[in-house]
């Protein structure tokens, strides 16, 4: 299908809007998608896993290709294709190959923020420090430095407890 | 009145509302684009159980819509008040919206992901629209297995969002950066800070309205706050590009025409279709912005913008109209609503 805007290059962005009371979609290029403020990242994300997909194509003929998510059932290639993942479990199946495009999207791979209830304890111990360093930066800047002091030892705390649970689990999976 | 455009402290001369939005999905649930409508009827009574059920403190504010129930102008009415999504409307089997009763919070089930909290405030209040939002997220999180990933944050079906799951996003109406072309540059570099503008009504470069769209790119590797915080002086930043363009264009003779010339056309016009009427309506609000106009206040102009809208148009008289009836009675509403402001123009105009 041709972009609606331009009519030249390929549409690959689908966009659904309101135009005078009613639902409309357009199919744009990636070019024409950004210039109008479209998901440029997300059109960057459609291409890098086309990309991505062509080169581990290359590399393991198709051997990866079969690999299915065991909760969803779907492949790497369904994800590449639509731009969406299947389920959660995705996530972890297909880490690898995410990853890169993920570095691209976010420019990180590692979450700092609210923690769902359902966090393990060393990504809360992990968010904590964080928490309290960027305090205890504060404090130092503002001179306050009977709370610097309180806030440096909750970090050594801290940090202990962070060793004494990475330590259990690896006994755990010892 | 012109030489203070700038030192205002107010900022609701540029900024219009303030939304947070959070994107949850259910752990043992494939994503929306993976299921099937058995198991999207099932996730949509979980959450709505999770929300209206007696351990919510908030469940007699809320109310259920079936999505499927609504008539095709009460639900393109609910993406021009800006509650839903237009993606969320053009399949609307399995999916449902629970609603506050006055109308700030907006939670989509089924939509991109199992959940969509949004909340939604006049002016900004970047903060009271967070805390609200996270409120009502760690409700849903005591009763829902929520998908986490403790590298990934929050898993969404969209790898945009993962992380925080966090949009937050402020309108803003900026006729003068518009007026002088600079918004494809400013676009361009607010992209490299991580955050994406975009025109608010209709399609395209030339936004209806002037209203625009600032929101947060990158919800991966920096918190809710931090992205809050750098949204905030990013918007500063660009409420006092606005100002100053403003207050360039204010002595305008050209300018101050256009927009008394629209204060003429929305007091008397018989007709009047929804592109001129939001055009128009933008040119009044920038006559008020910059001191032209003082009898009219900026609640009247955005809730006018919503109201001209068709479908809310058609939703409000209870019942369809055709184009040009809608042109009529748009005409009368902004007629209406102009009327009762009636103080003779200020000072300008002699």
């Amino acid at each position: 299908m041709l972009c609606q805007s331009c009519e030249k290059r390929q549409a690959t962005t689908h966009i659904k809007t309101i135009l005078n009371g009613e639902l409309k979609e357009f199919n744009l290029c990636n070019e024409c998608a950004s210039k109008l403020g479209y998901g440029s990242f997300f059109g960057n994300f459609g291409f890098d896993l086309d990309k991505l997909f062509g080169s581990f194509l290359e590399d393991h003929s198709g051997e990866r290709n079969s690999k299915r998510c065991s909760f969803c059932g779907s492949s790497f290639e369904d994800i590449a294709k639509s731009g969406k993942i299947g389920c959660a479990h995705c996530y972890e199946e297909f880490y690898e190959d995410l990853l890169p495009s993920i570095r691209r999207i976010h420019g990180r791979t590692s979450h700092t923020g609210k923690l769902a209830r359902s966090a393990g304890t060393e990504v809360r111990i992990r968010t904590e420090i964080m928490r309290c360093r960027s305090e205890l930066e504060k404090a130092i800047k503002t001179q306050e430095f009977e709370k610097a002091a309180e806030l440096r030892d909750r970090i050594k705390e801290l940090e202990k407890s962070m060793e004494e649970e990475k330590s259990s689990v690896r006994g755990k999976e010892g | 009145m012109k030489d203070k455009i700038e030192q205002r402290k107010d900022i609701s001369d540029v900024v219009i509302s303030t939304r947070i939005r959070f994107a949850r999905n259910i752990k043992d649930y494939p994503f929306p684009c993976r299921m099937n409508r058995e198991q999207k009827c099932r996730v949509a009574a979980i959450v709505k159980e999770a929300a209206l059920g007696g351990h919510s403190a908030i469940s007699g504010r809320f109310r259920y819509i079936q999505m499927s129930e609504l008539t095709q102008e009460e639900a393109v009415s609910l993406v021009e008040r800006h509650l839903v999504s237009p993606e969320f409307i053009s399949d609307r089997e399995g999916r449902g919206l629970l609603l506050l009763d006055d109308e700030s919070v907006s939670i989509m089930i089924n939509e991109e992901d199992h959940i969509r909290i949004q909340v939604i405030r006049p002016n900004m209040d970047l903060d009271g629209a967070y805390d609200l939002a996270d409120k009502i997220d760690t409700l849903f999180d005591e009763q829902l297995n929520f998908a986490f990933n403790d590298k990934l944050g929050y898993l969404t079906q969209c790898p945009t969002n993962i992380g925080t799951g966090m949009r937050a996003s402020l309108m803003l109406h900026l006729p003068a950066l518009k007026e002088s072309g600079a918004m494809g540059k400013i676009s361009a570099s607010l992209a490299k800070l991580g955050l994406v503008i975009r025109g608010m009504y209709g399609e395209g470069s030339d936004p209806k309205g002037s209203v625009y769209q600032l929101s947060n790119q990158v919800t991966l590797g920096i918190s809710e706050k931090e992205a809050i915080s750098n949204l905030h002086d990013i918007a500063m930043q660009l409420i006092n590009q606005e100002r100053s363009a403003r207050q360039a264009m204010a002595e305008n003779l050209a300018v101050l025409d256009k927009i008394c010339r629209a204060f003429g056309i929305l007091q008397y016009a018989k007709l009047l279709s929804n592109d001129e009427c939001m055009k128009l309506l933008s040119d009044l609000r920038f006559g008020i912005e910059i001191g032209v106009f003082d009898h009219i206040d900026y609640d009247t102009i955005n809730h006018l913008m919503i109201e001209v809208q068709p479908a809310t148009l058609m939703k409000n008289i209870g019942k369809k109209l055709t184009a040009q009836e809608r042109d009529q009675i748009r005409a009368e509403v902004v007629r209406t609503a102009l009327m009762r402001k009636q103080v003779p123009a200020s000072r300008r105009l002699e």
